[in-house]
């Protein structure tokens, strides 16, 4: 590794993930952890949020208040607006806020944001470096350094124009973009950079629950390397919809004692908005939370409270939706629930103890579901993004410029995956068992060793080693003679979750199938109840080195496959 | 798993089949391991090559 500092100003890092909802800075601290700074409002999780009021620029919660008295020179949910054509985007966010216009190419919001009284036409990139220039500052002033260089996440379908327009917002708000980094690989490393976590293979289901819109993806993580197999996006579905229920229940009250809809007024809407959030954001903590609003309609002061079982009975159907998305990710992927070893909750909304809970019934036994409800050492879901980001730029802050861009293109793309398990077949007897070693999807090129017990008496051992698929072995329960089994259960497989409550459900398991051998090693002379290590290298053109060698032993058999021909 | 009466083979190792064909997929760039895989490709080294560095 090259990392020269060739006469250039010091680079200073930090990670940063820019949201619709909400912003957040992170870094990496003295003792190596990442963490997530406050502003100096004391907000880790800052509104993406910019407000004018007489030329003075507001930023972040205090922004966020002005939607109510100064929404028209409120601007917010831009992220999604940035580099792109003013017929592409859903204006429904802003409706309580500064509308989008179009302007040339590039969508714009006319605001007031000097003290005269004409508006300015301000583009959306112009919006996101002020906010990017305001998250700096507030880096700064933490650290006590210069910040000039950011990894910022963005969602997966980001195109290349928005990555561009980003990148260029943040040049001009004086960082350095080291690095795009998608949001939910970002909160696949914050887990696996805790110093407990151990390097495994495994299938992670990251559900990125947001303000305005839910991402998730199926991330396969091997040896420490991550691809994503499929994304799902829902750009309805986030945390403003379950306040949508929160406002509704409570305009509901509201019109029974008073005979007003505060919703029909829009400074009473943004009212309800506001607090009807902090509602939904309490009631993830709390079994009970109240909402008050002074002068919400009419001059009526308004105060009630709300328990968390009603919240939860009336969310019902939008619960239903995220678990939806989920699911969808999951076949889109071509898998099953069985495959996934976690499920990482990312996002603002993924502090909502339910969902979790929805997700645990889905999800077999053996599933982590790492949300702060369901799992104790659960990072919060609203950091994990940022933490990514900060572990990654402190990974290569020291790099040359030249060298980020030279391993993040060309390497990327250029990397063959197993279609198929590489493992080991154990015959005992009429079972053919199959353990695997490689699995499906590692990234080419890959070593990996395991130890396997030989037979008791030792003596010769015979070493398999195939390619293997996983199938789902679905055993029926034996129909009890009571119950009138055609009506509740169809065979068919959508009504496998709907029967899933009902005391004789279907036992899915996975099972491995030894798919074609690949080569037969034989490794003679073992002691009884010794061990015999199994190595497979897998090049990138699939060829194949096999080493086989009893543990402590001498001599090592020794093999290689040849790539398949074309 | 004992090895089977009457097998046998040059050096003990006999190659049977070769691996299903590879799918091609975009990695993630992010994170130590990925780094250092592409140390790894840039400069054309393997594994144990690395090590030694």
């Amino acid at each position: 590794m090259s990392s020269e500092t060739n006469g250039t100003a010091e680079r200073f890092a930090i990670g940063i993930s820019f949201g619709n909802s909400s912003s957040s800075i992170a870094r990496i601290n003295a003792e190596g952890k990442a963490e997530v700074i406050a502003n100096e409002e004391g907000d880790r999780q800052i509104p993406t949020v910019l407000s004018y009021i007489d030329g003075e620029e507001y930023h972040g919660t205090q922004a966020k208040a002005q939607l109510i008295r100064n929404s028209k020179n409120t601007v917010a949910y831009f992220r999604d607006f940035l580099g792109k054509d003013f017929k592409s985007i859903d204006p429904t966010p802003c409706h309580n806020s500064a509308h989008p216009q179009q302007s040339d190419s590039t969508v714009a919001f006319s605001i007031c944001d000097t003290s005269s009284e004409t508006p300015n036409t301000v583009t959306v990139s112009e919006i996101t470096t002020r906010h990017l220039r305001r998250l700096k500052q507030s880096a700064a002033d933490f650290l006590g350094k210069e910040v000039n260089a950011a990894v910022i996440t963005v969602p997966t379908d980001f195109k290349d124009a928005q990555r561009e327009a980003l990148i260029a917002a943040a040049n001009a708000a004086g960082l350095e973009v080291l690095q795009l980094i998608h949001e939910p690989v970002a909160a696949v490393l914050a887990y696996d950079a805790r110093p407990e976590a151990v390097v495994t293979d495994k299938l992670v289901v990251v559900a990125d629950l947001g303000g305005t819109r839910s991402d998730a993806a199926v991330v396969a993580c091997r040896g420490g390397m991550y691809t994503i197999l499929a994304t799902a996006h829902d750009y309805e579905l986030g945390g403003a919809q379950l306040d949508k229920i929160i406002i509704d229940h409570f305009a509901k009250e509201f019109m029974k004692k008073h005979k007003t809809d505060p919703r029909e007024n829009a400074r009473g809407l943004a009212k309800l908005k506001l607090e009807g959030e902090a509602t939904r954001k309490a009631l993830s903590l709390g079994t009970n939370a109240t909402l008050s609003i002074e002068s919400l309609a009419d001059g009526i002061d308004y105060g009630s409270t709300v328990n968390r079982t009603r919240y939860e009975l009336l969310s019902g159907k939008v619960f239903a939706q995220f678990t939806g998305l989920i699911d969808q990710v999951v076949k889109k992927a071509g898998l099953d629930v069985l495959d996934i070893d976690e499920v990482i909750f990312a996002g603002g909304t993924s502090h909502t103890p339910k969902i979790a809970q929805l997700a645990r019934n889905i999800f077999p036994e053996k599933t982590t579901i790492l949300a702060p409800s369901t799992f104790i050492g659960a990072i919060n879901p609203s950091e994990l993004a940022p933490r990514g980001a900060a572990i990654q730029a402190s990974l290569i802050q020291e790099f040359d410029k030249e060298d980020i861009e030279q391993s993040i293109h060309p390497m990327v793309t250029a990397t063959p995956h197993l279609q198929n398990a590489i493992g080991v077949e154990f015959t005992s007897g009429e079972t053919v068992d199959f353990k695997p070693l490689l699995n499906t999807e590692t990234a080419l090129p890959a070593r990996r060793t395991a130890q396997f017990s030989v037979p008791k008496e030792g003596g010769d051992v015979f070493v398999r080693v195939c390619e293997g698929v996983r199938e789902i072995k679905v055993t029926k329960p034996e129909p009890k003679p009571k119950e009138e089994k055609t009506k509740t259960e169809d065979d068919e497989d959508d009504s496998d979750f709907d029967s899933d409550e009902e005391e004789e459900e279907e036992i899915r398991e996975l099972v491995w199938k030894t798919e074609k051998p690949i080569a037969e090693l034989a490794v003679k002379g073992v002691k009884a109840g010794s061990k015999v290590e199994l190595m497979i290298h897998v090049n990138a053109d699939l060829g194949l080195q096999i080493t086989a060698k009893e543990v402590g032993g001498q001599g090592a058999v020794r093999g290689a496959v040849e790539a398949p021909k074309a | 798993p004992s090895l089977p009466s009457g097998w046998s083979a040059d050096k003990d190792f006999k190659a049977v089949g070769t691996v299903s064909a590879a799918t091609q997929r975009n990695l993630e760039p992010v994170g130590p391991h990925f780094l250092a895989h592409a140390r790894r490709k840039r400069h054309h080294r393997t594994f144990s090559e690395d090590e030694r560095i």
